[in-house]
């Protein structure tokens, strides 16, 4: 009982320890992101539009590919049960609005978490380990500025672009399925996802992939610093970063679909 | 304490204790560098070294204690004023930390970039002077990986004189390289002194290179200071660990344990 409590203890403790170093990076990004630049220390805008290619446009493929399957899944699941109360056309609502909503917010931080999630905590982790961190430091060279604030924006900037391509396609996917396997008239189909579809459906699923896109690049980049000493570390926190990053991201999912949930 | 700029030590310590959670790792520490001379840090494997030239460069903050470079204290300086030292000091990791995705060329550049107004030709310029400097004139579009051992190391010294340092840090400038490459570092390292009339503060182990290096030495164990003073000097103490060190005599325990090893061979 004693060693229950304990752990248990134990890991609040770090938890909240993490929470804190995390909650001081963040005011570190957001002071490099506006005060400083307003202050003349300038902005990395090259490395950060470099990022954005690197996290937003190179992930695309995957991301629309992927979309496009999961579209395809959910109308033929949908499909096997409004088949039974002849409502198929109703899988232009199911498809429309899970996809705006939630799926293709999600889909695509995770896949991002994946691509970019870890290559950001490999490469600061990298990068502290050959000592190119402090190398910065000495030379009078701050590494929020250098490393975190291009990532950051990038980052932010991704996520939402990815996301909305993603809902697109997933759509589209439904599309495939509706007309091409269950006969349903294309114009038909196109009416009913119109109808179903309102703004908030959208804003909704993009503040959401924003706060992804936040989560990722802390999670990120935290992990990233807390690399010590060796290679095998880097690993470590790599994977760390990636199980960390995914969980973050249902919680907040969870937090702002509750939101949205609760102010209809 | 004097801060007075004039003064003939550009560098001083001051009962400088530094600690990793409760473990000590430096332990009451003080010396004074003069300016322009060579000053040695020796010591074996694990002393504190490498920690000591950590806290200098301010990387680590010391638990107790002051550091005192051209007459501030540094352990008591604000951010901006920490940036303004860090552009009079040049540090040389072990392994030379240059920027993977740069060039060396651009590695080079960066400090010029950030901290200058220059136009970017002069820049240019500049970094080829940097690198012509240590023999890498011809290596400014390569990135560090295709780069030998020696040559990272001098590009690391390139990059640390891009703003044309009053102090230089090394850290372990021989290490992993071959003689003939480390002898071309020592002399590296002695023309950087003798041309800028750059101090110099060298983390090493390597006992030859000190002896054509080192204007004057301070060997550490355990966190402490054993002795400081010139070679010369050195040769007349006579501490048993300092002479220990000089004479590359191994510890007692390790003559016992290399016995054992074959025993366990025998009983195989």
């Amino acid at each position: 009982m004693r060693f229950l409590l304990g752990y248990i203890g134990h890991h609040f403790l770090n938890g909240l320890h993490s929470l804190l170093i995390v909650c001081v990076l963040i005011m570190d990004t957001l002071n490099w992101l506006f005060w400083q630049p307003l202050r003349g220390r300038g902005l990395r805008w090259q490395s950060a539009v470099e990022h954005f290619v690197e996290y937003g446009f190179r992930s695309m493929p995957i991301v629309g590919l992927i979309s496009l399957l999961v579209g395809i899944i959910m109308a033929m699941q949908s499909a096997y049960t409004l088949q039974q109360w002849g409502a198929t056309i109703f899988i232009a609502n199911l498809v429309g609005i899970s996809a705006l909503r939630e799926l293709a917010p999600l889909m695509s931080a995770i896949l991002i978490t994946g691509r970019s999630g870890s290559a950001i905590t490999a490469e600061i982790g990298t990068m502290k380990v050959s000592e190119e961190v402090d190398a910065l430091m000495v030379m009078g060279l701050n590494p929020t500025k250098f490393l975190v604030v291009p990532k950051f924006l990038g980052m932010i900037l991704a996520v939402p672009c990815v996301t909305v391509l993603s809902m697109a396609i997933m759509i589209a996917g439904g599309f495939v399925v509706a007309v091409g396997i269950l006969g349903i008239d294309f114009w038909a189909y196109f009416d009913q996802t119109a109808n179903a579809l309102v703004a908030k459906d959208l804003y909704s699923g993009l503040i959401k992939s924003l706060f992804f896109g936040f989560t990722i690049c802390w999670v990120g980049i935290y992990r990233g610093f807390q690399v010590e000493g060796s290679a095998e570390s880097v690993g470590k926190m790599t994977t760390s970063s990636v199980v960390t990053s995914i969980f973050t991201i249902i919680i907040v999912d969870l937090i702002w679909t509750a939101l949205f949930y609760f102010t209809e | 304490m004097m801060n007075n700029n004039n003064s003939e030590y550009i560098i001083e310590v001051e009962n400088l204790v530094v600690e990793y959670g409760t473990r000590r790792v430096l332990d009451n520490i003080s010396f004074k560098v003069k300016k322009g001379e060579i000053f040695v840090i020796l010591g074996g494997s694990g002393c504190g070294k490498s920690t000591l030239l950590r806290t200098l460069v301010g990387l680590l903050r010391p638990s107790f204690g002051k550091i005192y470079m051209f007459g501030k204290d540094v352990t008591a300086l604000n951010t901006q004023q920490q940036i303004e030292l860090r552009k009079r000091i040049g540090m040389c990791f072990q392994n030379s930390a240059l920027f993977n995705s740069m060039t060396v060329g651009e590695n080079v550049a960066l400090p010029l970039k950030e901290h200058t107004n220059l136009a970017d030709s002069t820049i240019e310029i500049m970094t080829q002077i940097k690198l012509d400097l240590v023999g890498l004139g011809g290596c400014a579009h390569l990135y560090p990986s295709q780069l030998s051992g020696g040559m990272k190391k001098r590009a690391g010294i390139a990059r640390a004189m891009a703003l044309d340092p009053e102090i230089i840090f090394y850290d372990e400038p021989s290490s992993g390289l071959d003689p003939i490459v480390a002898a071309g570092l020592d002399q590296l390292i002695r023309k950087m002194q003798s041309t800028f009339n750059l101090t110099s503060v060298v983390v090493t182990h390597d006992l030859e290179s000190v002896q054509i290096i080192a204007d004057r030495v301070c060997l550490l164990h355990e966190g402490k200071i054993v002795a400081i003073g010139d070679l010369k000097e050195m040769g007349l103490h006579s501490d048993p660990y300092l002479r220990q060190f000089f004479a590359r005599t191994p510890n007692p325990e390790e003559n016992q344990t290399a016995p054992s090893i074959l025993d366990t061979f025998e009983n195989m």
